[in-house]
């Protein structure tokens, strides 16, 4: 199977004070770390999987400035055969304009796949959309929350959906197709900074992502950033490790669920 | 075009589970309500659970659940009800596995604006409020074109859900048969295993921030030495340091325990779908901007494995 992997370089967020710039205008992300988008190791990992064992290659997309190889160099540490950048300084922040600006380019560049793999989901943006998007504009079958794909058939696949809850739902798939990969699908493989030297020795191509902008134009715009709206929040605990520690014994003490 | 529906009227797409209709619906339906539009559900052909008299119409499409979750089929279904109805000024989707699948594959068929994950809405600017970064800002959005499509999430807008004067009329646009493309094959249940966390008084859960999988014994301890049951976020089952049937949350488990303490959870909303009716949250973390203070009663600011040490030596001396 040949198997394409959209990646997007994501900032690192989880432990990051982040401050809104300008009125509302801009978010600083200047000082952050960046890295592959979370699911989108999933992502690579599973592809990479399916051809080790059946055959084919894998070749990472990135959408973004030149700093976005970073996640093709490590698509390939993993086992992606190459990477392609669609370079732009602007990447589109509306999933609809990405997903046009893919479709472009897979259309004009005359890319031929049996499957498209996407993560869920981007770390930065949590739109869960641009997947499902582009299978639409292409006009291929799509399976959102992939954790597991159980039958790989030249014509099909079969797939595990995540629903909530702890239910799950199977269903077959026709190739081509595209599927956004959930994380826990698998263990992506450990990457070393040897294993993305020697990536680094792989060509990556580098195209603007101008040639492909025909119609991928934003259907939303964000007129505003703004802190999430404060709850009464927690009461917050003070104290040395030993004082705070002692505090909430007695809390547990007090809610009856310690002695 | 069929009468009853003005301009301007909402569509919300119903999530329907094993011939249940999902809670989570009341979130979609009371988005429109807030919006003050006529709201009207789609709906399959067999469904359980819906309240008629909180909404202003029905559509039925005559298929079976497998084939209106499937996002190639809902397309077609949508463009009747655009076709026979005319256009809406909004389709409202849940922002659940399946709502946010088949909203994607909706606003690229049609290319309509998409905003996902809409929590909240501004009547003065019309704007839609999305979280970005894991809750850590939210941005107002804008859809450039109508109709659009939203998907909401769970808790955001039930309580705005009012009711009617009367019941809804229900209408059937028709049958709509299985595609070529995808076709629903069952229902899986992931398998049970040895602990129920849904039966614990009291948890002690643990997220990514913990740091490695050689951490989890010592927090085992903990547990056993609090007379705790462990349980953790998803970041945790992801990794592999605690089997899926100790993961709290939209896609695990929701626990309702005397106390809950978190600790190293950030608290992304499907964490805290999870876990937010615990009688006593506590969450310690080093970060003091985790979104998860904002749910907590009580709230520590610090090295949680540090923590964990202390808790021990103070627990087995107690």
């Amino acid at each position: 199977m040949e198997i394409v992997v959209f990646t997007k370089r994501v900032p690192v967020t989880q432990e990051e004070e982040l401050r809104i710039l300008g009125d509302g205008q801009s978010v600083n992300l200047s000082k952050l770390p960046f890295r592959m988008n979370d699911w989108d190791n999933y992502a690579v990992e599973e592809a990479v999987k399916i051809v080790e064992k059946g055959g084919g290659g894998v070749t990472g997309i990135a959408i973004g400035d030149k700093e976005a190889d970073e996640v093709l160099r490590r698509a390939i540490a993993m086992g992606a055969k190459d990477g392609i950048l669609l370079e732009t300084e602007a990447a589109p922040h509306d999933p609809f304009a990405r997903a046009m600006l893919a479709y472009n380019f897979l259309k004009k560049e005359n890319i031929s796949f049996d499957a498209i793999f996407t993560g869920v989901q981007a770390e930065d943006d949590q739109f869960a959309a641009f997947g499902g998007i582009l299978a639409a504009l292409l006009k291929a079958p799509f399976a959102a929350q992939v954790i597991g794909t159980d039958t790989v058939e030249k014509d099909h696949l079969v797939v595990r959906r995540e629903l909530e809850g702890g239910l799950q739902e199977r269903v077959r798939v026709s190739l081509p197709c595209v599927l956004s990969i959930q994380s826990g699908i698998n263990e992506p493989r450990y990457v070393s900074i040897m294993g993305v030297r020697k990536a680094s020795k792989v060509e990556r191509k580098v195209l603007k992502a101008a040639a492909y902008a025909e119609d991928a134009k934003s259907l939303i715009e964000v007129t505003q950033w703004v802190y999430p709206p404060k709850k009464e929040g927690a009461a917050m605990i003070t104290g040395d490790v030993g004082e705070v520690c002692g505090k909430l014994l007695g809390i547990l003490k007090e809610k009856g669920v310690y002695q | 075009m069929s009468d009853g529906l003005s301009d301007g009227y909402v569509l919300v797409v119903a999530e329907v589970r094993r011939g249940l209709f999902e809670e989570r619906n009341l979130d979609t339906i009371g988005l429109g309500k807030f919006m003050q539009k006529p709201v009207c559900l789609l709906l399959p052909e067999k469904v359980s659970g819906v309240d008629h008299t909180t909404i202003g119409k029905v559509i039925k499409a005559e298929t079976e659940e497998g084939n209106f979750q499937n996002p190639l089929t809902m397309v077609s279904i949508l463009g009747k009800v655009f076709e026979s109805y005319g256009r809406p000024e909004y389709v409202l989707f849940t922002h659940s596995s399946s709502g946010a699948e088949c909203a994607a594959y909706a606003a690229g068929s049609f290319a309509l604006p998409l905003i996902t994950d809409v929590n909240g809405w501004d009547r003065d600017t019309g704007t839609f409020f999305k979280s970005y970064y894991s809750d850590k800002v939210f941005a107002q959005c804008k859809a450039a074109a109508q109709p659009s499509i939203l998907t909401v999430r769970s808790g955001s807008f039930r309580e705005q859900v009012t009711r009617e004067a009367s019941e809804a009329a229900v209408e059937s646009i028709g049958a709509f048969a299985a595609t070529e493309g995808r076709a629903f094959v069952e229902y899986v249940e992931e398998a049970g295993g040895a602990v129920d966390i849904t039966k614990a008084d009291f948890l002690l859960s643990v997220g990514r921030g913990i740091g490695s999988k050689d951490e989890i014994p010592r927090f085992e301890e903990l547990a056993q030495a609090m007379r705790a049951v462990l349980s953790c976020s998803r970041p945790v089952v992801d990794k592999l340091w605690l089997p899926k049937e100790r993961q709290v949350g939209t896609s695990g488990k929701t626990v309702k325990p005397k106390v809950y303490l978190a600790m190293a959870i950030s608290g992304a909303f499907q964490h805290i779908a999870g876990m937010k009716d615990a009688d006593c949250i506590i969450a310690v973390n080093k970060d003091p901007e985790a979104p998860i203070f904002q749910y907590a009663h009580f709230g520590i600011v610090g090295d949680v494995n540090k923590m964990r040490d202390k808790l021990l030596e103070l627990a087995k001396n107690a």
